[in-house]
């Protein structure tokens, strides 16, 4: 039953490290992780601070961007190239065929961000006299991030079961968006003492549709030592549930659509 | 003589697909089909007649509207059917990083088959043993065609579905294909082919069957629907209106400079035309059989259901009748 899931994951991860478009943004993304240091010495804040923030922005933006592009089209180009037929006429159940899809696409996005992650301890590193504690402190970040990419790829994998790449790129994207910058305001919202019964109902059933990205933007902590996340270690392990919890439903509810889809 | 088993068999088979423009549209339309076991079978129609649609159902990767198929005595859509077919699309893409040892173990993976040497036998038998360590983009499109062959028999298939196995192919691959496809069938497997290179399904199938905007119009073995032919007859001494007056029943005339010439389809007509030639002192100057090809019953087929084409589609034949006469 797993031998068709991880033969599928597999072949995605060896294609997916293969385009090209995947490999010029994360190319993009380590030129910009190289040169962060020279961009933060014109800051006018802090050098380190500036720099933090310009390394963790930098992984952040461009595994949210691979990750979109990565998974858009991973459903549609095995349909129009036709490779779906060859392998759904095998004895391969449809739902073996988008977990292994999206195993792969995670798994290639795990190698690329561990990629950027490495240069940028790295480059930290070296930029602040050889801090190893400090460079690795940065690495909970990526951590979270690859939570909530995985999160994001399990929106473009549900949404490319039914919608065309490019109305998909910008679902995905625009909820990324809306997770990202209102999933708080609407738990805020939920949990205030002054809002009204409608409107807090209205925020919960928000708070449950949308995926809250905003739970893994675990920089500010490390950019500002100021601030700290009270109980670290439970809050990273409940938002990873969350996450999970979220991602195991996003799949079903794609295989749920993909098992009637006409292909 | 006990019948042989069917293979593949549909019973009203039906596919509707909504269109914004033209609204219901019946892809496939009550299809009745019936393959055997052990023989070719070609599946032939124009662009859009439902040949893919069809294929497609019979291999569960879309849902049929209503009625009912069975592939080797299972109800089409049980996946478990799939651990004894197999499947090569219409110019298929197979992932280009891979080699084509490293593609069949794939879908050798698929199966839970990981047998190397069985994998290096099987590109053997399509004559890319010397290639295996290339990769597929490397690969011509025959190679990609045979590697598609390859990959199709991993599981020892008892079917095997071919849609358009030589389309775009060179007439050296033309050849290596079809004699691929003709040692399937003396292995012992049934091979369902949708195809629209007539001569070479004419060459290799045992039955053929003919789909037309989504109905099947002709279906039997080849041999009985090519039966008949015609014959020409080329004489002299006689005149378009003396054959006409004859009152022969099935036969067309065309004039020639010196004679006529006399299509007949029957042996009375025939022999009726030749007494009446030499009683009249006429002299017959040739006998030409002419074998019903599958082209022939293909366009007849074709055209009968679409009249506005027939014009178009005989044109050019009329044109090589004349030919004789010019």
């Amino acid at each position: 039953m797993l031998s068709p899931i991880f033969s599928i994951a597999n072949t995605t991860v060896r294609e997916a490290i293969r385009r090209k478009v995947l490999l010029i943004i994360l190319l993009v993304g380590v030129v910009f992780l190289v040169i962060a240091p020279g961009l933060g010495a014109l800051s006018a804040r802090s050098e380190t601070t500036v720099l933090r923030g310009l390394l963790l922005g930098v992984i952040q933006i461009t595994s949210a961007v691979i990750a979109i592009v990565l998974t858009v089209y991973m459903i549609p180009n095995e349909i129009e190239r036709r490779t779906i037929y060859t392998i759904l006429s095998k004895p391969v159940q449809r739902w073996q065929f988008l977990i292994g899809k999206y195993l792969g696409a995670v798994s290639a996005l795990a190698m690329m961000m561990f990629l950027m992650s490495f240069i940028m301890v790295f480059t930290f590193y070296l930029q602040q006299g050889q801090n190893a504690t400090a460079a690795l402190d940065l690495l909970k970040a990526p951590a979270m991030y690859f939570v909530q990419m995985s999160l994001l790829a399990a929106v473009a994998i549900f949404f490319s079961t039914f919608v065309s790449p490019i109305v998909n790129f910008f679902l995905s994207g625009g909820l990324y968006l809306l997770g990202s910058l209102f999933a708080p305001f609407f738990q805020t919202l939920e949990e205030s003492q002054g809002t009204p019964a409608a409107t807090k109902l209205f925020a919960k059933f928000i708070n449950v549709i949308l995926p809250n990205f905003a739970n893994y933007n675990v920089q500010n902590p490390i950019i500002n030592p100021g601030q700290v996340i009270q109980n670290e270690q439970q809050y990273f392990i409940q938002n990873t549930l969350y996450g999970l919890v979220y991602i195991a439903a996003l799949i079903l509810g794609g295989i749920l659509v993909f098992d009637r889809r006409e292909v | 003589m006990r019948p042989l088993a069917a293979a593949i068999e549909t019973k009203q088979l039906t596919k509707t697909y909504k269109s914004r423009i033209h609204g219901k549209i019946n892809v496939v339309d009550r299809l009745d089909l019936h393959v055997e076991e052990g023989e070719i079978f070609g599946f032939l129609g124009p662009n859009g007649a439902g040949k893919t649609t069809t294929i497609k159902m019979l291999l569960g990767i879309i849902y049929p509207d209503s009625g009912e198929g069975h592939v080797l005595g299972k109800e089409i859509g049980d996946v478990d059917i799939h651990r004894i077919i197999s499947y090569v699309p219409e110019r298929p893409y197979y992932y280009e990083h891979m080699t084509g040892l490293e593609l069949l173990r794939f879908y050798g993976s698929l199966f839970g088959i990981n047998d190397v040497k069985r994998f290096e036998m099987l590109l053997e038998k399509v004559n890319l043993h010397r290639d295996m360590s290339k990769t597929i983009s490397q690969y011509s499109k025959g190679m990609q065609q045979r590697v598609g062959l390859a990959q199709s028999l991993i599981n020892d298939p008892k079917l095997i579905f071919l849609d358009e196995p030589t389309g775009g192919l060179d007439p050296i691959a033309h050849r290596e294909i079809r004699d691929l496809i003709l040692s399937f069938r003396d292995e012992g497997r049934t091979v369902f082919i949708s195809s629209h290179e007539l001569s070479e399904v004419e060459l290799i199938c045992d039955r053929v069957a003919i789909i037309n905007r989504g109905v099947i119009a002709q279906q039997g073995k080849l041999t009985e629907l090519l039966k008949g032919g015609r014959v020409e007859i080329t004489s002299e001494g006689v005149s378009e209106q003396w054959v006409r007056d004859r009152g022969l029943k099935d036969v067309t005339v065309r004039s020639l400079a010196s004679g006529v010439l006399v299509d007949a389809n029957e042996a009375e007509d025939i022999n009726a035309f030749i007494d009446a030639v030499r009683a009249s002192n006429g002299r017959i100057v040739s006998i030409v059989p002419r074998k019903k090809r599958l082209e022939d019953l293909f366009i007849q087929t074709v055209t009968d259901a679409k009249p506005e084409a027939a014009a178009a589609a005989t044109k050019p034949k009329t044109i090589t009748v004349e030919g004789t006469d010019a």
